[in-house]
C-alpha cells in the first residue's frame, strides 16, 4: 500500500470532524472521496497533508480553540501524522487546495517557480510539461495569477503540484464553481495527470465525474467512512445511491 | 522618558542640523525647493530602508515589530563604539555592525519573538520592551548625551549657491541602491518568491514546501540589517542619543500605514511621502523641526479617510485562517 491511513480522527474542541477513518490508496492509483458539504473530506486530506498539524502549531496557546488529530497517515513506509507541512511536501505528497489558494499576487510563472521550490534542478522541463497539460496557462503566464477566472485558477494549482517532485496529489474539490464544460475539461486534464504515472486521491461533490474517472471509490458522511468500492459496486446499490450519492 | 525633554531632542534633531542641507541665504524661492528636495530625499530614504525591513516583516512572519527602529538606534551604537571606544576605522566598524545587527535581530526573533508571534498583542508588548531594553542599556552604559559618529566622506559640493554635504548625497545613493537590492531580490531571486509566497498565504507556501518558520527568522536578518545599512549612512548625519528610536518609529508606523500595509512598494512611496513632507515642514514653517511627526501623522490619517486600505493596500476577498 502506497499511502494508508489508519484511524484517523480530528477534534475541534469537542466537535468530530473525522471519526476513526481508515482507507488506502495502491500506487499508480486513481482514487476519490465523495460525500456531501461538511462530511470532513477537507479535513480528511488536510490531515494528510499537515495542515491539520500546521493548525494545532499555530493555534497552541491561543484561545481559538483546541484541535485534537489523532491516527496515523503512513506513505512509503514512513510515518507523517507528527510531521509539518514542508516536511511532508519533500517527501512528495501534494495537497492542491479548495479553491486552488495560487498566490494572487504573483505572476503565473512565478507561481509554478513557488511550486518548484523542491524540485528547482528540472524547473525548465516542468514548467514545459505544464504548458503542454494546460496550454492556456502558457499564453497567460506573464498575468497576475488574481486576475485569472476560476477554471485557469484550478488548473495552475494542479501544475504548481506538478513542479515538485511530485508522487501523490490530493486534489480537493477541483471542481467547485466551475461551468460543466470548464469541468469536463479539467478532469480529463486531471486522468492525463494519473496516466503520467502520479497517484491521485480526488475529493469531490460532484459523484457523477469523480466516478467517471475513478478506480475506487471513499464515501464519507459525518466524518465516518460509509462505504468502499468501485463506481460500479457504488452505483448499483440503491441505497447508497439514494443516500449518499444523490442519485 | 529619560534623555532630555523630548521636545527639544525632535528640535535639535531636525531643525537644528537641518538634515545635509546648509542655508547659505534664505532669499530664493529655487534654493529653498532645492533643500527641501535633497532633504526629502535623505529623510525618504531613510525611513524607507526602516520602513521596508519593518514591512517585510510584518508581511511574511506577521509580526508588529515595535522594536525595529530600537535596532536602528542599536546600530548607530554599535557604530559608535566601533569608531570612538575600539577605534575601529569607520568602514570596519560599519561592516561589523551591518553583520552584528543582523545577528542580534535573528538571536532576538528566535529568543523572544518566534515563540509567541501568533499572540499579536503580546508581540506588541514584548517588542516594544525590547526597545525599551535596548533603550535603557544605552542609557545605562553611555548617558543620556548626544553623540555624533564621523561622516565617511567630509566636505560638501556647492551646487548653485547651496551647500551639499557629501555624507548626504552618499546617504541618498546608499539608500537608493539599498532599496533596488531589496527590489532585485524579491523579484527575481527564489529566496524572493519564497518570501512573496510566505507573506501572500503561510499555508498554501508550506503545502509546496516552503519552510516558512525559517523564511521568517531570515526575513527578520534582512530586516535588521537594513535598518543596520540605514544607521550607518544616516547616523552621521542626525545625532544618536537614547531615544532616537521613537521618532523614527511613528514615521515608519505611519508610512507602512499609508502606504497599505503588506505592500512594498506602498511603504517606500508612504516613506517617501512623509520624508518630504517632513522636509517641506522644517525647512518653511518656522520653528518647524517640532512638527514634523504631527504632519506625518495628519497626513496618515487624511488619507486613511480616503483609502482605508492605504494607497497600495490589498482589501481580501476571502478569509485566510
Amino acid at each position: 500500500m502506497y499511502l494508508e491511513v489508519k484511524n484517523l480522527s480530528v477534534y475541534y474542541d469537542t466537535a468530530v470532524v473525522l471519526n476513526d477513518v481508515s482507507l488506502y490508496v495502491n500506487k499508480g492509483e486513481f482514487a476519490a472521496m465523495v460525500g456531501p458539504n461538511g462530511a470532513g473530506k477537507s479535513t480528511c486530506l488536510k490531515a494528510m497533508a499537515g495542515l491539520i498539524q500546521w493548525q494545532i502549531d499555530t493555534l497552541k496557546g491561543t484561545r481559538l480553540g483546541k484541535i485534537t488529530l489523532k491516527g496515523s497517515v503512513k506513505f512509503n513506509g514512513e510515518e507523517l501524522i507528527s510531521l509539518p507541512a514542508h516536511e511532508i511536501a519533500k517527501r512528495g505528497l501534494i495537497l492542491c487546495p479548495e479553491r486552488g489558494k495560487p498566490f494572487r499576487e504573483m505572476t503565473v510563472i512565478e507561481n509554478l517557480k513557488a511550486g518548484a521550490v523542491l524540485n528547482q534542478k528540472n524547473m525548465k522541463e516542468n514548467i514545459e510539461k505544464c504548458f503542454r497539460l494546460f496550454p492556456i496557462l502558457e499564453k497567460r503566464k506573464d498575468q497576475v495569477s488574481g486576475t485569472l477566472s476560476g477554471g485557469e485558477i484550478t488548473m495552475l494549482a494542479i501544475a504548481r503540484s506538478l513542479m515538485a517532485d511530485l508522487k501523490l496529489l490530493l486534489i480537493d474539490e477541483p471542481s467547485v464553481g466551475l461551468a460543466p464544460k470548464v469541468k469536463a475539461d479539467l478532469f480529463d486534464r486531471i486522468k492525463s495527470v494519473n496516466e503520467m504515472g502520479i497517484t491521485i486521491l480526488l475529493v469531490e461533490q460532484d459523484v457523477s465525474f469523480a466516478f467517471d474517472l475513478s478506480e475506487r471509490n471513499y464515501v464519507i458522511s459525518r466524518g465516518k467512512l460509509v462505504a468502499e468500492g468501485t463506481s460500479k459496486e457504488l452505483m448499483a446499490d440503491e441505497l447508497m445511491r439514494k443516500t449518499y450519492l444523490g442519485m | 522618558m529619560a534623555g532630555g525633554s523630548d521636545a527639544g531632542c525632535w528640535g535639535k534633531f531636525l531643525a537644528g542640523s537641518a538634515g545635509g542641507v546648509r542655508f547659505k541665504e534664505i532669499g530664493g524661492k529655487l534654493i529653498v525647493l532645492f533643500a527641501i528636495f535633497i532633504n526629502g530625499l535623505l529623510y525618504g530614504g531613510t525611513y524607507a530602508l526602516l520602513a521596508v525591513g519593518f514591512a517585510l516583516v510584518f508581511g511574511v512572519a506577521k509580526i508588529v515589530n515595535m522594536a525595529h527602529t530600537g535596532f536602528y538606534m542599536m546600530s548607530a551604537y554599535l557604530i559608535f563604539i566601533g569608531v570612538s571606544v575600539l577605534g575601529y576605522p569607520l568602514i570596519v566598524a560599519v561592516l561589523l555592525t551591518v553583520v552584528g545587527a543582523g545577528l542580534i535581530g535573528v538571536i532576538a526573533y528566535r529568543l523572544f519573538l518566534d515563540r509567541i508571534k501568533e499572540h499579536e498583542t503580546a508581540v506588541m508588548i514584548v517588542s516594544v520592551g525590547l526597545a525599551l531594553l535596548i533603550q535603557e542599556l544605552l542609557l545605562l552604559f553611555f548617558g543620556g548625551h548626544y553623540k555624533a559618529i564621523p561622516p565617511f566622506i567630509h566636505g560638501f559640493i556647492t551646487i548653485s549657491d547651496q551647500q551639499v554635504s557629501y555624507q548626504s548625497i552618499l546617504a541618498i545613493v546608499v539608500s537608493a541602491v539599498a532599496l533596488l537590492v531589496v527590489w532585485f531580490l524579491l523579484s527575481k531571486t527564489m529566496l524572493g518568491i519564497a518570501i512573496r509566497a510566505a507573506a501572500e498565504d503561510r499555508e498554501a507556501a508550506s503545502l509546496m514546501g516552503f519552510n516558512v518558520g525559517r523564511i521568517s527568522m531570515i526575513i527578520m536578518g534582512i530586516s535588521v540589517v537594513l535598518a543596520a545599512v540605514a544607521s550607518s549612512v544616516a547616523a552621521s548625519i542626525f545625532t544618536i542619543f537614547p531615544t532616537m528610536w521613537l521618532h523614527p518609529l511613528v514615521i515608519v508606523l505611519a508610512a507602512v500605514i499609508l502606504g497599505g500595509l503588506g505592500s512594498i512598494k506602498g511603504s517606500v512611496i508612504g516613506a517617501l511621502i512623509l520624508g518630504f513632507a517632513e522636509s517641506i515642514v522644517v525647512l518653511t514653517v518656522p520653528k518647524g523641526g517640532y512638527l514634523g511627526g504631527v504632519v506625518s501623522l495628519c497626513i496618515m490619517i487624511v488619507i486613511l479617510m480616503i483609502r482605508p486600505e492605504g494607497l497600495f493596500g490589498i482589501t481580501f476577498e476571502e478569509e485566510r485562517l
